[in-house]
């Protein structure tokens, strides 16, 4: 893959995305350790357009700019690249993102109404049946349930309030908080996510490093030909490695996929295709934003875990299978965030917490070697992932390879298919840790209140988001035929209230694993846009 | 593994078993099919290799892995080509452009325009022509045929049955022999698969293409469905099918696999996903969707109707997917996932070297949404297009670096790309 004789200025020409006016949390989006959720509320009154607008107006002014994240984001990585911890020691930051539901939009503008989505339009409450939530208004699951946007209880603003330390958010949250009382709008949901402590930093509650697989975007914070907004690490001299990833293995995605207004995806990464429609004219700059509270139920996924590994561990072919080794086939990935199918036979730690190698890896062919911006190989080369197109050693329905079919085919086609597919994913944890993985929730001192605050920002809530979820996600037959995801599936999207899925063991047999109770279960959410800074001040406040 | 002892009919159809040696001539038909697939790959390798795709009547290669590849049932050509809210509407109007094996008829209540019924096929063309009786070509000139001992009789039955109590056995002909675009198979009805790219006969030849590996310029080995496709034009570059299926069988060819299709040999629906369905009070979705022929069990569907039950007093209109009416047969299709089943076998056998590419793909990059039909390496580019994929699969003429001067990157990709080609050759 090296060809020296070839210049770095022959790579695709990126776009300069307007930082200034585009929100930090849809680019770069906030990675902070520390969020806090607000979720708005307009009652219904005869003054409460008028206090909507004002408080918008007043809010417009704490809502953190692209510009401004980026460079909070560059200081960190400095700071880390010195400290070497995966966190900051002292930062007063605090970034802030303001967001409306189609509800709430209509509010302050009726040109909102022109929004070109359906599912933006309708909700995620109307549309949660289609993304394979329960239809038994009993079930936890089903949106008249849920402890935020539910049915009839939609939000009309979120507030996103994060930074590097609790204390910190917690107080800019107050004051936010408070300029919301004052304007007599209702506080209908506050909520706090962390990340968990170390050991686990940056791992979901399941146990596993989380969003290790975040594409990366195409484009540049000015004029300057190397100022991209997602670093490149892959040595200049690899081509097409080098204009293809951020890290190795990071799709670099053109910004149209995130942010209404710019270039999209082509059948070719290396062309950017037609931009992402932004109408109304001031949805430029804008992107959607799903939230969605997801709660996880530990003590019941590695239960299950444990007695399928039991029972398949006596079948030929799956000897010595242990709960752990199971969930890592389910998931794609070990607990460190090690790829399945570069170390089949075992977590590797290190391999796991190296972002030049724990994404770099395909499923079609034998991953080639890539030299790093810095001139080192990957420094696992006997990790180097083996082809594995029917599944056998990832099964297709391990969750990363549900989610992200890298250089496979899909059933959508080709590699714009997933491309057009990925998202940004910006959420946080929340709650507290359990200790006992294995624990029943009658000994569970927080009764299983603990889960995901997922948030993700794209420009196409049907093409993105809600096509992961309800055509990938929960069919067992696409994006190839394999099985169900069996980690965060919906049970209630199958026929028969059962997700199943196909893994091979050492001799190619064929073993069924089935799951009848799902271990994540949506408690809360909303569909969102964002908004651009100008739109903020110049339509909405007006 | 032994022998295959017959290609049955799709979905293990039982239509022929009362015509005297029909069966017979079906697996007769499908295997010269499979043989003219295998002999049309011959000249593509070198001497002593394999060609990796075999007939399972004739060879036994071992136990295999069956792999269904899916894809789904809205044509992806039109989504590039229009975005969705056209596409539909196209979709409707026009058989010919689904081409993803998979085609439907929406038939409408004159007055108010509500859909009343949606029927969608994955047969064969071959299946009804075979049914109908005569010769039959399994070749590609169409020079090499079967004959089939056939039952016109039993086809108009079956139109009656299936399309409309008013089918004519007339309606059925073009110059005294089947004709698989007669109006109750296009502009009144459904029977089967009429869209040129939608036959049994593409996707055996389609299989058979795609087990040869192909390198690019340095060397490389193409894995990428498009580029791939691009290369080797096997099938429409644009679809979600066929770059998959290339792609996927391609795969396990370099893997040094056998492959072939699994019996019965077929294109199928492999499900409908009702998941966020909605249906007025009163009316249950599972009573508005039906399996006329085929298999669900099996997911092997041929022919599948969605229709809300008479005695309500509503239509497939009032149905809503993901609280969206449904206004469009497309709708439905897009729920719709389609399927063949390939077999791979002995795995690490073969070792063949690949091949250069014979084609690439030309684009237009100032509205880059298709790719468009691969155009052979020897047949300069269009005036205005560049080439997609320069750096993976798709090998740039040496006229077409000459042209290239000017185009800002795409142009020193294709400088480079003619570096490298020095460099190799």
């Amino acid at each position: 893959m090296t060809h020296p004789a070839v210049a770095l200025s022959a790579a695709p020409v990126e776009p300069v995305l307007e930082l200034d006016d585009i929100q930090g949390i849809a680019v770069p989006g906030f990675f902070k350790p520390h969020q806090t959720l607000l979720g708005l509320r307009v009652p219904v009154g005869a003054n409460a357009a008028g206090n909507f607008k004002a408080l918008v107006r007043a809010l417009a002014v704490e809502v953190t700019d692209g510009r401004r994240t980026l460079l909070d984001r560059r200081s960190y990585r400095d700071e880390r690249h010195k400290t070497q911890t995966r966190h900051r020691i002292e930062s007063d930051v605090v970034l802030v993102a303001l967001a409306f539901s189609n509800g709430g939009l209509l509010q302050l503008t009726p040109g909102a109404a022109a929004i070109d989505s359906e599912a933006f339009q309708l909700g995620m409450a109307a549309r949660s049946k289609f993304l394979g939530d329960p239809a038994d208004p009993h079930a936890e699951g089903h949106p008249s349930r849920w402890v935020v946007g539910g049915t009839g209880a939609e939000l009309d603003a979120l507030l996103i309030v994060a930074g590097d330390h609790r204390d910190t958010v917690t107080a800019r949250a107050d004051v936010l908080a408070h300029a919301v009382a004052a304007h007599e709008i209702e506080l209908a949901y506050r909520e706090d996510g962390d990340v968990r402590e170390d050991p686990d930093r940056g791992h979901e509650h399941f146990g596993f490093d989380d969003g290790v697989s975040q594409p990366g975007i195409r484009g540049r914070g000015s004029d300057a030909p190397n100022d991209f907004i997602t670093s490149r690490r892959v040595a200049p001299t690899e081509i097409p490695a080098s204009w293809l990833f951020g890290y190795p293995g990071q799709d670099l995605v053109w910004p149209g996929e995130f942010v209404l207004g710019y270039p999209a995806t082509s059948p070719d990464p290396l062309m950017p295709g037609p931009p992402s429609r932004s109408v109304p004219h001031w949805t430029r700059n804008g992107s959607f934003l799903v939230f969605r509270r997801l709660r996880q139920d530990v003590g019941l996924f590695w239960r299950t875990m444990r007695e399928l590994a039991a029972s398949l561990t006596e079948r030929p072919g799956f000897t010595g299978l242990t709960a752990d080794a199971l969930a890592a086939r389910l998931v794609g990935r070990w607990h460190s965030g090690a790829p399945f199918n570069r170390t089949p036979g075992g977590d590797v730690p290190e391999l796991g917490g190296d972002r030049h190698a724990n994404n770099y890896f395909t499923f079609d062919a034998d991953t080639p070697p890539v030299v790093r911006v810095n001139g080192t190989p990957d420094p696992f080369p006997a990790l180097m992932a083996k082809a594995d197109p029917a599944g056998i050693t990832c099964p297709w329905a391990a969750h990363i390879r549900k989610v992200n079919t890298r250089d496979a085919g899909s059933d959508m086609g080709a590699r714009d298919s997933t491309y057009a597919r990925r998202l940004l994913r910006v959420g946080i944890t929340f709650g507290k840790s359990l200790a006992d993985r294995f624990a029943h929730l009658k000994d569970d001192p927080d009764k299983g209140n603990r889960g995901l605050m997922f948030l993700s920002i794209q420009s196409s809530i049907e093409d993105q988001f809600e096509f992961l979820s309800a055509r990938w996600i929960n069919d067992d037959a696409r994006p190839k035929a394999g099985g169900h995801d069996m980690l965060v599936g919906q049970n209630a999207a199958t026929p028969d209230g059962v997700r199943r899925c196909t893994l091979f063991g050492a001799g190619l047999q064929e073993e069924r694993v089935t799951a009848d109770r799902q271990w994540v279960i949506p408690t809360g959410g909303g569909y969102f846009f964002v908004p651009s800074m100008s739109a903020l001040r110049e339509v909405l406040a007006r | 593994m032994a022998l295959l002892k017959r290609f049955d009919p799709p979905a293990f159809f039982t239509d022929f078993d009362d015509i005297r040696g029909q069966r017979e001539a079906w697996h007769e038909y499908v295997s010269h099919a499979f043989d003219e697939a295998i002999a049309s790959e011959r000249p593509k390798l070198r001497a002593g290799e394999t060609v990796q795709f075999y007939n399972p009547a004739k060879d036994d290669h071992g136990a295999g892995i069956d792999m269904a590849i899916t894809w789904n049932a809205f044509p992806k050509e039109l989504l590039r080509a229009y975005g969705r809210a056209r596409a539909l509407v196209i979709a409707d109007r026009d058989r010919s452009v689904l081409t993803e094996y998979c085609e439907w008829h929406v038939e409408r209540d004159p007055e108010t325009g509500a859909i009343v019924r949606v029927t969608f096929t994955s047969e064969p063309p071959e299946y009804w022509e075979a049914m109908y009786g005569g010769p039959l070509a399994y070749d590609q000139a169409g020079k090499k045929t079967v004959k089939f001992p056939g039952s016109p009789r039993e086809v108009l039955r079956r139109y009656q049955e299936l399309v409309s109590p008013h089918v004519q056995a007339h309606d059925l002909l073009a110059d005294g022999t089947y004709d698989p675009l007669n109006k109750w198979n296009s502009t009144h009805g459904i029977m089967h698969l009429s869209a040129s790219p939608n036959s049994l006969t593409a996707e055996i030849q389609l299989g058979a293409d795609a087990t040869i590996a192909y390198r690019n310029a340095r060397g490389e080995v193409l894995v990428e469905p498009e580029p791939l496709i691009c290369c080797a034009a096997f099938g429409g570059t644009d679809r979600n099918s066929d770059p998959t299926i290339g792609a996927t069988v391609n795969a396990l060819a370099r893997l040094g696999a056998m492959i072939t299709l699994a019996n019965p040999v077929g294109l199928y629906m492999d499900h409908i996903d009702l998941t966020g369905w909605s249906a007025p009070k009163g009316v249950e979705i599972e009573d508005c969707v039906r399996v006329v022929r085929g298999d669900a069990r099996k997911r092997m569907i041929e022919r599948l109707v969605v229709e809300v039950p008479r005695k309500s007093a509503f239509t497939v209109s009032d149905l809503t997917i993901a609280g969206a009416p449904v206004a469009f047969g497309g709708q439905i299709a897009e729920c719709i996932t389609v399927k063949l089943v390939g077999t791979a076998s002995a795995l690490g056998s073969v070792n063949n070297a690949p091949s250069a590419c014979g084609s690439r793909c030309c684009v237009d990059p100032a509205h880059f949404v298709a790719l468009g039909e691969p155009i052979p390496n020897d047949t300069p580019a269009p005036a205005g297009t560049v080439v997609a994929f320069a750096l993976e699969g798709g090998e740039p003429a040496p006229h077409d670096v000459a042209r290239a001067a000017g185009a800002g990157h795409l142009g020193a990709l294709r400088g480079h790309r003619l570096a490298s080609r020095e460099r190799i050759v």
